[in-house]
């Protein structure tokens, strides 16, 4: 079982650590920003369509009505732990594609992504996955936004395909194409804003004086650009070393979903292939039913004994499911714990950093421009 | 007096037709309608309960005092009947071998030495060695029945007393009827089983007394990929 790794923490403390003393340092002459116009240098290092995505944990999808839970056969504590798990697997997927830029996991929407993909778990049980997706640029334009079905194989237990992919990788691949296609369909120009947006939509949350006028915000929900900053603004500077920082933090978050997938995917596989093995029972009693009904004639003792067994095995064998939630649970449990425990310590940081970044910024820009901020 | 035995008449020529009704329907009907409660649970049975051997209901015993009660009905009913001194008087052979499954039935299924029940906010479960666990789920204080194609259960209160009942094809019905003692040491369980087939239900009444049971050396938890794992330490969770 897994216990809390507290060298690993360590080592990513004093890196966040690192990064943040030089966060709000002056730039360096190696520092300095290209000549260009400091948003678009973003896209200076990779493609204008190897965007960045972030997919946020997906909603477990758990009925609110607990009596609807056991006729649904949702489960919910292993909801949520799949609402944690299956977001690694799509990312795997995308990154995979190698189409993108940096692919993340993310605990908590980030409005600015850009382009953010999230999820509700409609349907899983072992045999069959549904997940609704919606993914949503900086510019607040729709990519996707429609339920996605997968149904395992009966032979995927024997493929070779990677732990907690095996049997969906059809409805994964789905999902990336989709993605690309809504890429495709899109000119350098509009990706190129997406980046600029999502850059100054993150700026605008820092320091909303020095930024608000550079983005109109629309009743739809949609982002316009009114003009971009200044070449070698440096409030912009500054904001993207804070950025560079979050980045930091973000890739530990997501090595933590890394690491959950790597524990747990195999014990994953065994929860899926236990439910899809009862629903095969379920199926073959209901077959045998049918063909082999008791002929003891009505109201006789062997009658009245068939009639009670053939409710007695099915409640055991329900049961016998909800005994495999609880091992499943117990047996995950831990790493989850650790797992949340860390990101939440991780999030907990960056969200006390904001709250100063916030005030240097707006003293900086007060200082610069003689603006109340 | 006339009037009376009309009025009798009635309310057992409407009961044989919710027989017939419920037995010519082949699935299992569940009806929510139970009375609902506001609050807490009015009991809390929750607990380890082992038999008591020295109380409870002997099935012959049971079965003896039915078919002299049958027998007196009939011979009110009918003193001239043939049938008064055979061994099931006052019924057909059918009709008493179907009560004789019942009771066999009924003794198979109260067989139980030990009853584990736990309880929280929505449901109250009670575990049986060699059977299956009895749940009895309720939601804002009203029941919530499990239905499957091989029957259904569902739960009620009637006062401080939990009744589950078991609806089962062919008009197999049986209730488990808890009722706790003021001291809360004591359980009473009154399981009644009845059938289409037979006008005349079985009911066996069994004594539980509460118990602690044993403490292990060992903590164990279920796993799914290890099953069972003990440890003489603390096993987290």
């Amino acid at each position: 079982m897994t216990r809390f790794r507290p060298p690993r923490r360590r080592l990513a403390a004093v890196l966040v650590a690192i990064a943040l003393l030089s966060v709000l340092a002056p730039p360096t002459a190696a520092q300095q920003l290209p000549s260009e116009a400091a948003v678009t240098s973003v896209t200076d290092e990779r493609k204008v369509t190897e965007l960045n995505i972030s997919i946020v944990e997906f909603d477990p999808g758990v009925p609110k009505d607990r009596s609807l839970h056991r006729d649904l056969q949702v489960f919910p504590r292993i909801r949520e732990i799949e609402a944690l798990f299956l977001p690694f697997v799509l990312r795997e997927t995308l990154v995979a594609t190698d189409e993108w830029g940096a692919v993340r996991v993310v605990p908590e929407p980030d409005f600015g992504a850009e382009l953010l993909v999230s999820g509700t778990i409609v349907r899983s049980d072992g045999a069959t996955l549904e997940l609704q997706l919606l993914a949503v640029d900086a510019s607040g334009r729709e990519w996707i936004n429609r339920t996605y079905a997968g149904v395992a194989p009966v032979s995927y237990e024997q493929s070779d395909a990677a732990p907690g992919l095996s049997g969906y990788e059809q409805l994964y691949d789905a999902i990336a194409e989709d993605l690309l296609l809504a890429r495709n369909g899109l000119e350098n120009k509009a990706l190129r804003d997406i980046v600029e947006i999502s850059v100054l939509r993150h700026a605008n949350q820092l320091a909303p004086s020095a930024f608000g006028k550079y983005l109109d915000s629309r009743p739809d929900g949609t982002f316009r650009l009114n003009r971009l900053p200044a070449e070698n603004d440096p409030m912009l500077a500054r904001i993207e070393r804070i950025r560079g920082v979050e980045y930091v933090i973000t890739d530990a978050v997501d090595a933590q979903f890394q690491e959950l997938h790597a524990e747990i995917a195999s014990t994953y596989d065994l929860w899926r292939k236990y439910r899809r093995q009862f629903a095969d029972y379920q199926r073959e009693e209901a077959r045998r039913q049918q063909n082999a009904r008791s002929d003891a004639p009505r109201g006789t003792y062997e009658a009245l004994l068939s009639r009670y067994n053939n409710y007695k095995w099915d409640r055991l064998a329900a049961q016998e499911q909800e005994k495999w939630a609880v091992g499943f649970d117990n047996e995950v449990g831990p790493t989850i714990l650790a797992m949340e425990t860390r990101v939440a310590e991780l999030e907990g940081w960056v969200q006390n950093q904001y709250a100063d970044w916030r005030r240097l910024l707006a003293e900086i820009f007060l200082l610069e421009t003689g603006l109340e901020e | 007096m006339l009037m009376h035995s009309r009025q009798l008449l009635r309310v057992r020529s409407t009961l044989v037709l919710c027989l017939l009704v419920t037995a010519c329907s082949q699935q299992p009907a569940l009806k929510n309608n139970t009375p609902g409660f506001e609050g807490a649970m009015p009991v809390d049975f929750s607990g380890s309960w082992e038999r008591d051997y020295s109380r409870g209901d002997d099935v012959n015993g049971v079965l003896g005092g039915l078919f002299y009660r049958l027998n007196r009905q009939a011979a009110q009913r009918n003193p001239g009947d043939p049938r008064l001194g055979s061994a099931t008087p006052g019924i057909s052979e059918r009709e008493a071998s179907s009560i004789l499954a019942l009771a066999r039935l009924a003794e198979l299924i109260t067989r139980l030495d030990v009853l584990t029940i736990a309880q929280n906010e929505y449901e109250i479960s009670i575990e049986r060695k060699d059977d299956f666990t009895m749940l009895c789920e309720f939601y804002g204080g009203v029941a919530k029945g499990t239905t499957s194609d091989y029957g259904s259960e569902v739960c009620s209160w009637d006062g401080d007393q939990l009744v589950s009942h078991l609806i089962l094809p062919d008009g197999l019905n049986i209730s488990h009827r808890f009722a706790i003692s003021a001291d809360r040491n004591h359980l009473r369980v009154a399981t009644t089983v009845s059938s289409s087939a037979t006008r005349v239900p079985f009911t066996l009444t069994r004594f539980y007394m509460k118990f602690d049971p044993p403490t292990s050396e060992f903590n164990c938890i279920e796993t799914l990929s290890m099953k069972r794992v003990c440890s003489t330490g603390e096993i987290v969770p």
